[in-house]
């Protein structure tokens, strides 16, 4: 195995030899997970008391979502705005192997801790969905994102896509719509490491595929966001 | 002009700022990739002067990595069309492009840094005062995915009264805020803008005020003599709802409140501020109740002799301010240990004139530009147009290179940004060097 110099490739490099002990077939996803901190999912990262009450403010269009070809969890081919349907969308780009802390384990637990408050809120959640796209087409397959989400694709309460694309070209447009900028690592000869360089990012997306929010690590809070969805609903209340 | 402009800053009392957001300690919370370490490049937003070089307004790219060859040296030049008061800068979320300023035109310029060592000019926004009403872009101040852009004055009278104006970070236009006029808790707002400085965990931002087109346009000379434009100045700071956008306090701030600092330290809720005008630092904070109060804490020189304090620059840790002094030249260090107390503990003449004010994160490396605007610069010999860089113990700053821009006939040398070399690669280019390489 090739040495790799940086920080980020090192703290990859140790999670190998856990998975060899554990199991041959173990998914690299599942470390990821088990990776994470061990801090509390839906631990404040803002002071909520100063919150203003859902429905008092409004949320700009800040941009159109971008449309894409895109991978479900079982493989299948679709465009991104049909799986945006019109729901109201919390959008997590993110690829199941990082072990950033402050990159997509933080957007985990905040996906994780909106997906237990959804849970809770029959007439939210009716309206409401969570995607998590890879940005690594080349590692995030269909079947790694079917087990890095299989205990929420399981539950019927809350709908939780686990997408990815087919190639970086497909994905690119995508990235680029939206303004999230990953780069790569580059071993001997060029080639990409699995190191990804990448702001964390979630969106907020409103029914028409408009880009109401964008939380990144100073925000990423899942009050400030399960405050953010019942401001949109209450533009568009159920007949 | 240069015989006006002595007697102008002979009359020091009514001498007038403008200073900048700058350094890394100093950006957006919101925005990444923060250099922690030794930073690769400084780009110089620069003020075009008539005879010198191209005249134009333009972006110097000067490397300031002491391991490189060119080390203190002009690497790349973008000149920009025309001359419109080149100023304020400041980079997207993802520090990949520059938004740059200017106060006059109110044009603004936006710059790809994909490589840093030749940033690109990826496109020109030239439409704020049809769109918005707002003149005068200042303050550039990175949100994910958009830029809070912080205005000076506005169409109708050019006054000071003007807004803020959210863009999407690819230019389009995503919403407006006037700056506030209405009276809150016995405090009238007095419309000016100035500064932005985000406190995200406490859902806070703050604004700052400082004056219109008719007075940071007007020739020194003229201004100073001017007793109604001379009240035209911002004396107010605004607290808003920053999810919401509406203004919820209003406090007092006499003599132009500038450039806003939060410190940056796990479980702070203070930010800084100096006024201009009376010399004075603010502290921004709350109280035991959880309300938010400002106070004069300081007093940087001897307000007098109007030292004019323009920018400030925090340490990373928030115990440390560095406080350039225009008129006087100097650069000042105040103990903020005690951010209800500061006090200067050192301070060191680093120019005949100095503006800007930038620090590397760990503090060691200091920078500091020359000018302010280009009718109220010095005259003569004390215009001198420069970015210097100066090692910092703890003790002494120490010079270790000068970049004169007057010399290199490049212009007035305004706002610094720093940059880095990128990490990685695009991913379009690293898989298409995957795809040519040998199996």
């Amino acid at each position: 195995m090739r040495a790799l110099a940086d920080g980020p490739a090192r703290r990859w490099r140790i999670t190998l030899p856990l998975a060899a002990l554990t199991s041959i077939a173990l998914p690299r996803a599942l470390h990821a997970a088990t990776d994470a901190p061990t801090q509390r999912p839906d631990t404040p990262r803002v002071d909520r008391s100063r919150l203003p009450a859902p429905g008092t403010y409004t949320l700009p269009v800040i941009q159109p979502c971008p449309d894409g070809l895109v991978l479900n969890h079982e493989g299948r081919g679709l465009r991104l705005r049909q799986a945006l349907g019109q729901r109201l969308t919390v959008l997590s780009l993110m690829y199941t192997y990082c072990r950033d802390p402050i990159g997509c384990p933080l957007a985990w637990r905040v996906m994780t801790a909106l997906h237990t408050r959804l849970s809770g809120d029959p007439a939210l959640s009716s309206r409401a969905q969570l995607i998590s796209l890879s940005f690594d087409p080349t590692n995030d397959t269909p079947a790694q994102m079917a087990l890095f989400g299989r205990d929420h694709l399981r539950d019927p309460r809350v709908r939780w896509q686990f997408l990815t694309t087919a190639s970086v070209p497909q994905l690119l447009p995508i990235l680029e719509g939206l303004g999230q900028e990953v780069t790569v690592e580059t071993g001997e000869r060029g080639r990409p490491t699995r190191t990804l360089n990448h702001m964390l990012k979630l969106f907020l997306i409103d029914g028409r595929r408009r880009v109401r929010e964008i939380y990144s690590v100073g925000t990423a809070d899942a009050q400030v966001i399960h405050n953010d969805l019942l401001t949109l609903m209450a533009e568009d209340p159920p007949a | 002009m240069s015989i006006r402009k002595r007697a102008a800053w002979a009359t020091l009392a009514a001498v007038l700022p403008i200073a900048a957001l700058a350094d890394e300690t100093c950006n957006s919370p919101y925005m990444g990739k923060l250099i922690k370490g030794q930073e690769d490049y400084v780009h110089v937003w620069v003020l075009g002067v008539k005879g010198w070089g191209d005249g134009n307004d333009k972006l110097v790219t000067v490397d300031v990595n002491p391991q490189s060859k060119q080390y203190g040296q002009v690497i790349h030049k973008l000149s920009v069309p025309g001359r419109g008061e080149s100023h304020h800068m400041g980079f997207t979320d993802d520090r990949r492009f520059l938004w740059a300023g200017r106060l006059d035109d109110s044009k603004i310029f936006v710059f790809d840094l994909k490589d840093p060592t030749k940033p690109k000019l990826a496109r020109t926004i030239a439409d704020l005062p049809a769109k918005t009403g707002f003149v005068g872009p200042h303050t550039f101040y990175a949100m994910p995915g958009r830029m809070l852009v912080q205005a000076l004055s506005n169409t109708k009278d050019h006054g000071g009264r003007t807004g803020m104006v959210m863009y999407n970070n690819a230019g389009k236009i995503v919403s407006t805020h006037p700056m506030p006029t209405d009276t809150i808790e016995g405090v009238k707002g007095d419309g000016y803008g100035y500064d932005i400085g985000i406190n995200p965990a406490k859902n806070v931002m703050l604004t700052s005020s400082f004056t219109g087109w008719n007075n940071y346009m007007m020739d020194l000379g003229k201004l100073v003599k001017d007793a109604e434009a001379m009240k035209n100045f911002g004396s107010t700071m605004a607290l808003w709802d920053l999810k919401a956008m509406k203004p919820q306090k209003l406090f007092t701030v006499p003599g132009a409140p500038l450039e806003i600092r939060w410190s940056l330290k796990e479980g702070d809720n203070w930010a800084i501020t100096a006024a201009a005008l009376t010399s004075k630092i603010w502290l921004v904070k709350q109280d035991a109740a959880g309300q938010w109060q400002a106070k004069d804490v300081a007093t940087i020189g001897d307000p007098a002799k109007i030292p004019l304090p323009v920018d400030i620059s925090i340490t990373a840790d928030g115990k440390g301010l560095w406080v350039n002094t225009f008129m006087d030249g100097m650069t000042r260090y105040f103990d903020l240990t005690n951010p209800e107390a500061p006090k200067e503990t050192y301070s060191k003449q680093t120019g005949k004139q100095v503006n800007m004010v930038s620090q590397s994160w760990d503090g060691k490396r200091v920078y500091i530009t020359s000018s302010l605007l280009a009718n109220w610069d010095k005259p003569g010999d004390d215009n001198e147009q420069v970015l210097r860089l100066f090692d910092w113990n703890g003790k002494e700053l120490t010079q270790k290179f000068e970049v004169d821009f007057k010399k290199l006939g490049l212009g007035r040398a305004h706002h610094m940004k720093f940059s880095a070399k990128p990490e990685g690669k695009a991913m379009a280019q690293a898989y298409g060097a995957q795809a040519a390489a040998p199996k």
